[in-house]
């Protein structure tokens, strides 16, 4: 049947951010980056103060509550708010870091098991579906325990955990890549394929790339709390979302708000780095722009 | 059914085997790069040098690496997975006892999850390209970023502090027969006959189910919406209308049998994170079962448990994967007969 | 004989840009009961679009705006469409391989569709088995039970054509029913649907391309263009000799197979696209058209009748010039069959294949031997899996003989060093088939024709840039182009960008794979007469792999016949296509359509 299909035109950066899913996912980012930042400057108190004689107060909206603790205390009097603000510090750290890590690992075997192809393919894969076999939390858990608590290991869980999610999408974006003629066009110019795989594969993965590692961040924040969660990631003195939650699990009839900040902020930071991702998804891969308007 | 399948699954089955075996050497070798000593655990301040050096060669700490996995597996093989060091009871014995809660709450949820998404993914689909659907995407996306445990905690907050309908804690509530180690309850309180008890112990179920639920369904809900908008674009649903045939006769009964085939797939991958939610949520629902175990277990650095849980996890994943598999060789007609 | 469907001045618009463009324009036909109206036009002519106002599937933003439409005799509405399709309207769709539902046998869609037609239960597997049998498929019984990736397009599509005259429909539409079909294929195929008309005495709308198959095929043909019905009349008169300038050159774009050839005529430009066709308000040919007057951009053609049943719409007066046009006559350019040392050579180059399961093998290429000389055009023609994608390939390198000798002037590829290798690539290059997949979608067209140019470390973007013209003006490409995507080209331009970039390193042979299925007929003559100019002018020598015999016969000298891996005939083009010697050769020959309206085809042909 007959195409009626317009003209597509160039997406420029202009059109990248018109998308709502981009503007909305990509603001949520930034605040959650410029509170994270800025900590220090934001926060009212000290989050590792503890107070002990103005324990589990409520918000300073509510009766008892002080101004000085705007979302009040939690069981060791220390202020909700604040830990909320810090608490977002690790998450980024973590989520940049190592999503960076993820993506860096997942992408680079990806490329080459994909383009080689051979030996080195089969066996990559036969790992990584192995490595699948392990139910995510599971696995995070025993590397805690094998590596020991702290931030890093903490990243390097992550990172080992979830390279195989960017191993197998990218893996099979570049296979398809692969057997595009211009591929074998530039293997007939001479190029080598060191530069092929470079100039010609890495460009057209790249829009996946950038879509899973807004993903990989949401997840790895995830990660992090659960791990934060069950006491297997960060020292005490260091202030985790997922520690916030453990405590108020605990506190859950007397000051269940001391839940709320923890899972506000989680949601938060995850829906503005899922938003982005899908949003990115959908502005860097033409083929799914027209997905709305087919009759 | 060609003997094509039967030869596939053989081989599937084999590399479930192959692969178990594997993992149970990772788990082996991951644990053992611990820096903290078991043995701190279990004796008394005052034991000298010799006790402990006499407790390490006891539990077989003392050989190498290699050594004690090959005692371990000779173990496994025969039934015996070792024995906790923290309850002082056979790990498979524990297993037993927490494995067939963990179950229950993972195929109830898998239950709500389908119930959910399959209506959810039409739904879905069908408003696409019309107003309701940028609201509908966004409100997925954020159903996405909300992980299980979060579900959990939000659940309880609402459905048990806030209106209490629901209970929380556990399989049972105090009422009746704390019992219920090692049985599927739901079964087995059926069979029986014993009304309240099973009705109690569903409603048990009812929120951590739930929770892992919500967060598994929209994966489910997006994949499906998906599959249905590739399919709707293949040329033999446009040749299906052609002939006349209803738009609904081509959605349920052309569309519908081909995007089921990716989101299968799809839920075999992501049983294991269902699996894994399981974990968090039993914390939090102080429900009796194998994830609740294994945070134990890792708080106290009980190191046969922690395999012995490790590798049941793996074990089931590999199990619903391995029948998923042969689902979609049974549902997809190019595997059957190539 | 009454009168089945009517199409009287119907006009459909679209929105475009806020105008209303009409998608058809003032189209007017019939068909009558056991007739065959062929619509005849090229992408984008609207010859689809008439098959979707039959079948009430408008899409939304599509309005019907003038004229009527009259199925035996009442006026049809969208609505009765919907109700009668698969009933009273039948339709038979293009890809026959994706048009049946993978996941379900052909009895379940059998099945359904009987169930659909009212047929009762009991009756379905009997009259299931004689609907695939009628069509010529042998065990009916059998072939029910399959899955349609099982099949090949030819049984698929004669198991839609089987579905389609299924309830005795009164009118069927074929839209393209042949053209993914291989040529052997799709002789067979229409063969089969006419008997089965004939049997039913259905009328029938042919919707295709090829105006030399619907000329055989239909009683009645329609050409058309940018949605309008530019010609139509009995269909040997309007192949034997066609009066719109358009119908004209679309007849003599394609090459013929007997008798003197003659240089194919190229058409400027386009036809007009969506955003065009808003802005030409008179005949939207005229700016293609050779013979068109000030008039003619400003007029509306109107269909008139000329002689008995023969319309033409033009507004000029062509119709006088019709019978002067002189085509000249083409000749091939010598090959320079000099002593000179062959540039390509293979010495029993064979190449072999591991199969899915163990032990078994599967021979892409037998043990051939050729050799190609500067200058030369040869031709390696065959269906799909005969071998000739392999050849090519191993021609340029980019797969290794399993066995044999690849010789580049005179050095054998696998023994050379990798300076040696590196001048073969100079002298060899290589234009694939699919422009979408052969230009990488994120560069400019200046980077894709000058790529082989990064290797070079020290070229300035002044000498690039000028490399890049010149090689767009050797073909035919206006130098604008040079920043554009490839998305934002024409299929002939990308094709023409792909010979561009081969060219640029100079190669003394070029092998085109298939470059030209897939495109339009007029754009089709345009690269043909591009790659006889380079022959002509650059000496470049070209082996051209093609399904199509017509296109074979204008460009080359040699032509060597392929067929699952054996080279089953070879030679001088003329001496093999008049006298063809293998069986397989004259199957292939006996299914293209002839000049000849006269001549009777499909004829029953030897399967070999």
């Amino acid at each position: 049947m007959s195409t009626l299909a317009a003209t597509s035109s160039r997406s420029s950066v202009g059109a990248w951010l018109a998308h709502p899913k981009v503007l909305v996912g990509g603001l949520l980012v930034l605040i959650f980056v410029c509170v994270a930042v800025f900590a220090p400057w934001l926060a009212p108190n000290d989050p590792n103060a503890q107070d002990l004689l103005a324990t589990l107060l409520p918000p300073m909206w509510d009766e008892g509550g002080l101004a000085q603790y705007p979302l009040g205390t939690d069981s060791l009097g220390r202020c909700v708010f604040s830990r909320l603000i810090y608490g977002s510090r690790l998450a980024l750290l973590v989520a940049v870091v190592a999503a960076t890590g993820a993506m860096v690992l997942g992408t680079v075997l990806a490329i080459i098991a994909g383009y080689m192809g051979g030996m080195f393919d089969r066996v990559t894969s036969a790992i990584v579906v192995l490595w699948m076999a392990f139910p995510p939390v599971v696995f995070s858990m025993m590397l805690m325990v094998g590596l020991g608590t702290g931030v890093v290991n903490v990243i390097l869980a992550v990172v080992l955990v979830d390279w195989t999610r960017f191993f197998r999408v990218v893996r099979a974006e570049v296979l398809v890549a692969r057997h595009r003629e211009y591929v074998y066009a530039a293997q007939l110019l001479g190029f080598s394929h060191v530069r092929i795989m470079l100039a010609e594969v890495l460009p057209s993965v790249a829009p996946l790339i950038i879509t899973l590692f807004s993903l990989q961040m949401g997840v790895a924040i995830i990660v992090e709390a659960l791990l934060s969660f069950v006491g297997l990631s960060v020292p005490s003195d260091v202030v985790a979302w997922g520690v916030m939650l453990a405590d108020g699990r605990d506190q859950i009839y007397q000051a269940g708000w001391n839940l709320l900040a923890p899972v506000c902020g989680i949601i938060f930071a995850v829906l503005g780095f899922n938003l982005l991702s899908d949003g990115l998804r959908i502005v860097l891969d033409p083929r799914l722009k027209k997905r709305g308007s087919d009759a | 059914m060609s003997s094509g399948i039967v030869f596939l699954l053989g081989r599937k089955l084999g590399s479930v085997v192959l692969t178990s075996i594997v993992l149970s050497i990772v788990v082996f070798i991951v644990l053992r790069m611990i820096p903290a000593d078991p043995l701190g655990m279990m004796l008394s301040p005052s034991a000298t040098q010799a006790d402990a050096d006499a407790l390490r060669a006891a539990l077989g700490l003392d050989k190498s690496i290699a050594r004690q996995y090959l005692v371990w597996l000779g173990q496994a093989l025969q039934g015996n997975l070792g024995e906790s060091i923290f309850f002082r009871a056979p790990v498979l014995q524990l297993l037993a006892d927490t494995l067939p809660a963990t179950l229950e709450l993972a195929f109830v949820s898998l239950f709500m999850a389908l119930a959910i998404s399959i209506p959810g993914g039409i739904i879905l689909y069908k408003l696409n390209g019309k107003k309701g659907e940028v609201l509908a995407d966004f409100g997925l996306v954020l159903l996405l970023s909300i992980p299980s445990f979060l579900w959990g905690i939000i659940l309880i907050i609402v459905f048990g502090v806030l209106y209490p309908v629901l209970p929380f804690m556990g399989r049972l509530g105090s009422d009746f027969d704390a019992g219920g180690a090692g049985q599927f309850l739901l079964i087995t309180l059926l069979f029986s006959g014993q009304w309240s008890a099973w009705w109690d112990a569903l409603s048990h179920l009812l929120l951590p189910a739930l929770a892992l639920a919500l967060s598994f369904s929209p994966i489910i809900i997006r994949v499906l919406r998906s599959s249905l908008l590739d399919t709707a674009t293949e040329q033999y649903v446009m040749v299906a209308r052609l002939r006349g045939q209803s738009e609904w006769r081509v959605l349920m009964h052309h569309m519908l049998k081909n995007a089921a085939l990716p989101t299968l797939t799809l839920i075999g991958v992501q049983f294991g994170f269902l699996f894994g939610g399981t974990l968090l949520i039993e914390v939090i629902f102080s429900f009796p079962g194998m994830g609740n175990l294994m945070v134990q277990a890792i708080k106290n650095h009980d190191l046969p448990l922690i395999q012995g849980v490790a590798l049941v996890f793996c074990l089931m994943v590999l199990t619903v994967n391995f029948c998923i598999d042969g689902l979609y060789a049974v549902l997809n007609p190019r595997l059957r007969n190539a | 004989m009454s009168t089945v469907l009517e199409f009287n001045n119907v006009s459909v618009n679209v929105k475009v840009a806020g105008t209303e463009v009409a998608l058809l324009r003032n189209v007017s036909f019939s068909v009558g009961q056991g007739r065959i109206l062929g619509l005849v036009g090229e992408s984008g002519a609207g010859k689809s679009m008439v098959g979707r106002v039959l079948s009430g599937l408008l899409p939304s933003n599509l309005r019907f705006a003038s004229g009527e439409v009259r199925f035996q005799g009442n006026v049809l509405t969208g609505r009765d469409a919907r109700a009668f399709l698969g009933r009273r309207i039948a339709f038979i769709p293009q890809e026959p391989l994706s048009a049946l539902n993978p996941v379900l046998t052909i009895r379940q869609q059998m099945f359904e569709h009987l169930k659909h037609l009212k047929i009762p239960r009991a009756q379905w597997q009997s009259y299931s088995v004689a609907r695939l049998a009628e069509v010529g498929l042998p065990e009916p019984e059998a072939m029910l039970l399959r899955y349609p990736h099982q099949l090949s397009g030819g049984q698929c599509q004669r198991i839609l054509i089987a579905m389609a005259f299924s309830g005795d429909p009164e009118l069927i539409v074929a839209d393209e029913p042949t053209t993914a079909l291989d040529v052997v294929t799709q002789a067979q195929i229409i063969r089969v649907l006419r008997e089965v008309q004939r049997r039913h005495n259905t009328a029938v709308i042919l919707v295709t391309h090829d105006l030399r198959m619907a000329a055989h095929v239909c009683d009645e043909v329609a050409v058309m263009y940018a949605g309008d019905v530019v010609e139509r009349g009995p269909a040997a008169t309007v192949l034997e000799s066609p009066l719109h300038p358009y119908a004209w050159s679309l007849k003599n774009a394609t090459p013929s197979l007997e008798g003197p050839q003659y240089v194919l005529p190229t058409l400027a430009d386009l036809m007009p696209g969506l955003k065009d066709m808003a802005e030409l308000k008179g005949c939207r040919f005229s700016r293609r058209c050779p013979t068109r007057d000030e008039v003619c951009a400003r007029t509306v053609p109107v269909l008139e009748q000329i002689v008995d049943g023969h319309f033409v719409a033009c507004a000029g007066n062509c119709r006088a010039q019709a019978g002067q046009r002189q085509p000249e006559l083409h000749v091939l350019p010598e090959p320079s069959i000099s002593a000179a040392q062959p540039l390509l050579e293979f010495r029993e180059v064979s190449r072999v294949y591991q199969g899915r399961s163990k032990g078994t093998l599967f021979h892409a290429l037998r043990p051939l031997s050729l050799t190609v000389r500067p200058g030369e055009l040869v031709g390696v023609v065959g269906e799909s899996g005969s071998g000739k994608s392999t050849v090519a390939r191993l021609m340029v390198g980019l797969i290794e003989p399993s066995d044999g000798e690849v010789l580049i002037n005179g050095l054998s590829r696998a023994s050379a060093t990798a300076a040696q290798q590196a001048e073969m690539r100079k002298v060899i290059q290589m234009v694939f088939q699919d422009p979408d997949s052969a230009l990488n979608p994120r560069r400019t067209v200046e980077r894709l024709v000058t790529q082989v140019l990064d290797l070079q470390p020290g070229i300035t973007p002044q000498a690039r840039r000028e490399a890049a013209e010149r090689l767009m003006n050797q073909v035919g490409i206006a130098t604008d182009a040079l920043h554009r995507f490839s998305s934002q080209l024409s299929g002939g331009q990308k094709q023409r960008v792909n010979i561009a970039r081969a060219l640029c390193m100079a190669p003394q042979l070029l092998v085109a794979d298939e470059i030209v299925s897939g495109l339009d007929v007029s754009v089709q003559a345009l690269i043909m007469n591009l790659l006889l100019t380079l022959n002509r002018e650059l000496g470049i020598a070209v082996v051209l792999i093609s399904h199509d015999l017509s296109v074979i016969r204008y460009l080359c000298h040699r032509v060597l016949v392929m067929r699952e891996g054996y080279v089953v005939e070879q030679g001088d083009t003329e001496a093999v296509f008049s006298n063809p010697k293998h069986p397989y050769t004259r199957t292939l020959l006996a299914s293209v359509p002839p000049d000849d309206a006269n001549a009777v085809w499909p004829r029953e042909v030897e399967v070999v």
